[in-house]
């Protein structure tokens, strides 16, 4: 996010941001917003509902705000002994409240005004039921669709969670594919002080890089305490140079130079160890100085070690590779031999 | 000259945004014209409370006079209130009422424009929302020169401030992007109008380190200055920066100066100080990498004028037209949408100290240029003179008939405001329907 290119010294807040975002854009891949998220959520919703031909227009008619549910006007079921004789005109309704006794001469309207009375009770109650019954329907209908709405809405987010840690699954995989080749080279070639009587015994060969080229101490730079003892098949009273490949038989292969070629390229290609590693850049340096597993081998060296590994290019090694094969020149006082390679018979093949 | 300006609160203790800045014109106007500030006797902007004796006092050299304010806010009357007219089909009375319970109600202040508005060459009413702008604009026309500091909020779309804006002699705006919303809502392009905004009392020798070693602030650190609220974005800041937090590459800490009515997040390179006093806030702006302004509703964003004052740049929230409009205008701020721009512009800022000094100088700049208080004052002087030169403008509408106050026909606030362009002057987009509403209004005129 550092670096913008601006084509003059004046600012342009707004080309900034067109940089900026672009730049999030690129860094993030695909930039799922909510709505976004949402809109797929949507789609696959769809996609499940179509194929099973349930009702194309599903996810439509729950989409769609459902009106507020306002319960129907009913009449007004209440009948009491007055309604019979009810009227807006007063005096009409004291004329009829005046003859009810004549009228109750012809018949009875009680029981009829009780039927009707409890008929309109029972009306009353259905309806308030029915209401219920309506709301309740009508609150589950949308938690239903909430439900399977943000069920949705999870499992895409999770989608895209899931397809964002495969790859960063893919990345650390395969660094640390890299990291364990490395420590099988390194392995092969860091050889521990003896104890006793056997680091007395002078090492009777050194094998330094080929065509080194030394190169001048970084300035404030100490240089790496390397320590190198040669192993102790080494130390053998035939020594013969070890193969350059690692592989057990000992004979390499036509195509394997061209392989561990393209291999070392890749991983200069890749970064500095440290960085490959992940150490912070304070740390990377301060390393470089010190010493590794027992005073046997630096970051520096570990460098060394890498181009050792493909002495057999022919060209120049890098400084750290020089300076690490100048100090073992000093610390055996020997002339380095014409084309020496490390022992890596236990090397297995990293391809 | 004789000016007043008539303001909902004032005095040395008022921090309110409309509030500073009336006490910042007035004091500067007192040096070219009799100015005198017309106010309530409240301090606190939520209840209206009466807290300050009515009568003139002395603030800064300036005469006020308080009147009382006839009762307190009622807030859950305001808040039936304001559910109303923002989101129902209501009436003029309904604005009115709500209005009345927003307050600070002062029918005395009202009383005492109306009978002394001829003793003023111009009267300045600050923040059109309230009651003292609405009736006192009308109390004092043909003298009502407006500064509404509008922010886009719903208050906006209400029906009865349309006529307002188009009866005052002048407004004299914030922003352009305020100018370009009240056009848009009132149709009031004939009434003279500048783009003004307000200056700042900002030092020439601010001291960071002072600050840094009062309050024990180590490292860089990005500030916020102003209440801690919910409304001024703050948690989405909080959930951001919280955010940021996690990637180890980011040094900055989160500074916060003012009220908080929000709870801080414990984290320990999150750090609230409170309320400081002027020197430490300018101090610790000064000493900050940046400023953030997360708010989505600003007029004019005066802590960013500051920042800018001191050489800082400002990370605004994109989604206030205001704030963002600024940023362009003066090429002194990065603006967000969302978590991942604030993160990637703050890295940026943190990152790239050429960008972060870039914008710091355009913005010290663009606040010469445009803040100054020489130039704020020039601005409000020839306005005076340009006014003084124009013919009065009509009075202003009479208020509403019995019947016409109770026509259930406007339309929800925020339905309106929906409707008003957005984006930075300039580049706004939307068409404005805000013709139907000053059309039924005028219907109703008619």
């Amino acid at each position: 996010m550092a670096e913008f290119n601006l084509r003059s010294d004046s600012v342009n807040v707004e080309q900034i941001m067109e940089q900026l975002r672009a730049r999030i854009r690129e860094k993030r891949g695909v930039d799922y917003t909510e709505q976004q998220i949402r809109e797929l959520a949507a789609v696959k919703l769809e996609k499940f509902l179509d194929p099973r031909g349930v009702r194309s227009d599903l996810l439509e008619q729950f989409r769609k705000a459902q009106p507020a549910y306002e319960p129907p006007e009913l009449p007004n079921f209440a009948f009491e002994d007055s309604t019979l004789f009810e009227s807006h005109r007063a005096a009409i309704r004291w004329l009829r409240k005046l003859l009810l006794p004549i009228l109750k001469l012809f018949f009875n309207p009680n029981p009829l005004i009780q039927a009707l009375h409890i008929q309109s009770q029972l009306n009353t109650m259905n309806a308030e039921r029915e209401a219920r019954r309506e709301a309740t329907r009508r609150q589950l209908d949308q938690l239903y669709y909430e439900l399977i709405h943000n069920l949705v809405v999870e499992a895409t987010r999770l989608g895209i969670e899931v397809k964002n840690l495969k790859m960063r699954l893919e990345s650390v995989s395969s660094r640390l594919e890299f990291n364990e080749r490395r420590a099988r080279a390194l392995e092969s070639v860091v050889v521990y002080k003896p104890s006793g009587a056997e680091s007395e015994r002078p090492p009777r060969q050194q094998p330094p890089p080929p065509q080194s080229q030394p190169q001048p101490q970084p300035r404030g730079q100490a240089p790496p305490q390397v320590s190198y003892v040669a192993p102790a098949a080494e130390s053998a009273p035939t020594p013969q140079p070890a193969p350059a490949g690692g592989s057990p038989t000992g004979v390499e292969g036509p195509g394997q130079r061209s392989r561990r070629r393209r291999r070392r390229r890749g991983r200069r290609g890749a970064g500095s160890a440290a960085a490959i590693m992940g150490a912070p850049a304070a740390q990377s340096t301060s390393d470089t100085a010190g010493t590794i597993a027992g005073d046997a081998i630096s970051v520096s060296e570990a460098e060394a070690v890498d181009e050792y590994e493909g002495g057999d290019e022919g060209g120049a090694a890098p400084a750290p590779a020089a300076e690490a094969a100048e100090t073992r020149r000093e610390s055996s006082g020997a002339e380095p031999p014409p084309a020496p390679a490390p022992d890596r018979s236990g090397e297995p093949d990293p391809q | 000259m004789k000016i007043a300006v008539v303001v909902q609160r004032y005095g040395q203790a008022v921090n309110g945004g409309a509030e500073l800045h009336a006490r910042y014109i007035a004091e500067h106007l007192a040096r070219h014209a009799q100015v005198e500030v017309l106010t309530t006797c409240a301090s606190d902007y939520v209840t209206w409370r009466n807290e300050l004796p009515p009568g003139v006092e002395q603030v800064n050299g300036v005469p006020v006079r308080r009147f009382r304010v006839k009762h307190e806010r009622d807030p859950r009357v305001f808040a039936k209130r304001s559910d109303r007219v923002f989101d129902e089909r209501h009436s003029i009375g309904d604005e009115l009422d709500w209005l009345d319970a927003e307050g600070p109600t002062s029918p005395a202040l009202i009383d005492h424009i109306s009978k002394h508005a001829a003793d003023f060459d111009y009267c300045l009413f600050f923040s059109y929302r309230y009651y003292h702008a609405y009736y006192g604009a009308r109390a004092a026309s043909g003298r009502a020169i407006l500064v509404p500091t509008a922010e886009r909020d719903a208050t906006i779309g209400l029906s009865i401030f349309q006529p307002l804006f188009r009866s005052v002699r002048a407004l004299m705006y914030n922003s352009p992007e305020e100018r370009a919303m009240i056009n848009a809502v009132s149709g009031n392009e004939a009434v003279p109008g500048v783009v003004v905004g307000v200056g700042s009392n900002v030092p020439n020798n601010a001291q960071p380190a002072r600050f840094r070693q009062q309050h024990n602030v180590r490292g860089p650190f990005a500030i916020y200055v102003g209440r801690v609220d919910r409304n001024k974005g703050c948690n989405e800041l909080f959930e951001y920066f919280q955010e940021y937090l996690k990637d180890a590459a980011g040094k900055l800490s989160l500074v916060l100066i003012g009220h908080s009515l929000l709870e801080i997040p414990p984290h320990p390179r999150i750090r609230h100080l409170g309320f400081l006093d002027d020197a430490d806030k300018f101090d610790a702006i000064a000493g900050a990498e940046l400023l953030i302004m997360p708010s989505y509703y600003e007029s004019l964003s005066m802590v960013a004028l500051e920042a800018w004052a001191l050489g800082r740049p400002v990370l605004a929230n994109g989604k206030c037209d205001v704030l963002k409009g600024q940023c362009i205008r003066s090429n002194a701020g990065l603006y967000y949408d969302d978590g991942a721009e604030f993160l990637g512009t703050l890295e940026a800022l943190e990152q790239n100290r050429w960008l972060a000094g870039s914008l710091g100088r355009n913005g010290r700049q663009f606040y010469r240029e445009n803040y100054e208080w020489p130039v704020i004052e020039h601005k409000y002087l020839e306005m005076f003179d340009r006014l003084k030169k124009e013919a009065p403008r009509p009075i202003v509408d009479p208020l509403p008939g019995w019947f016409d106050r109770r026509r259930q026909d406007l339309r929800p606030a925020e339905e309106v405001i929906a409707g008003l362009p957005t984006g930075p002057a300039g580049r706004q987009t939307a068409a404005a329907p805000h013709r139907a509403a000053a059309d039924a209004a005028g219907r109703r005129r008619a």
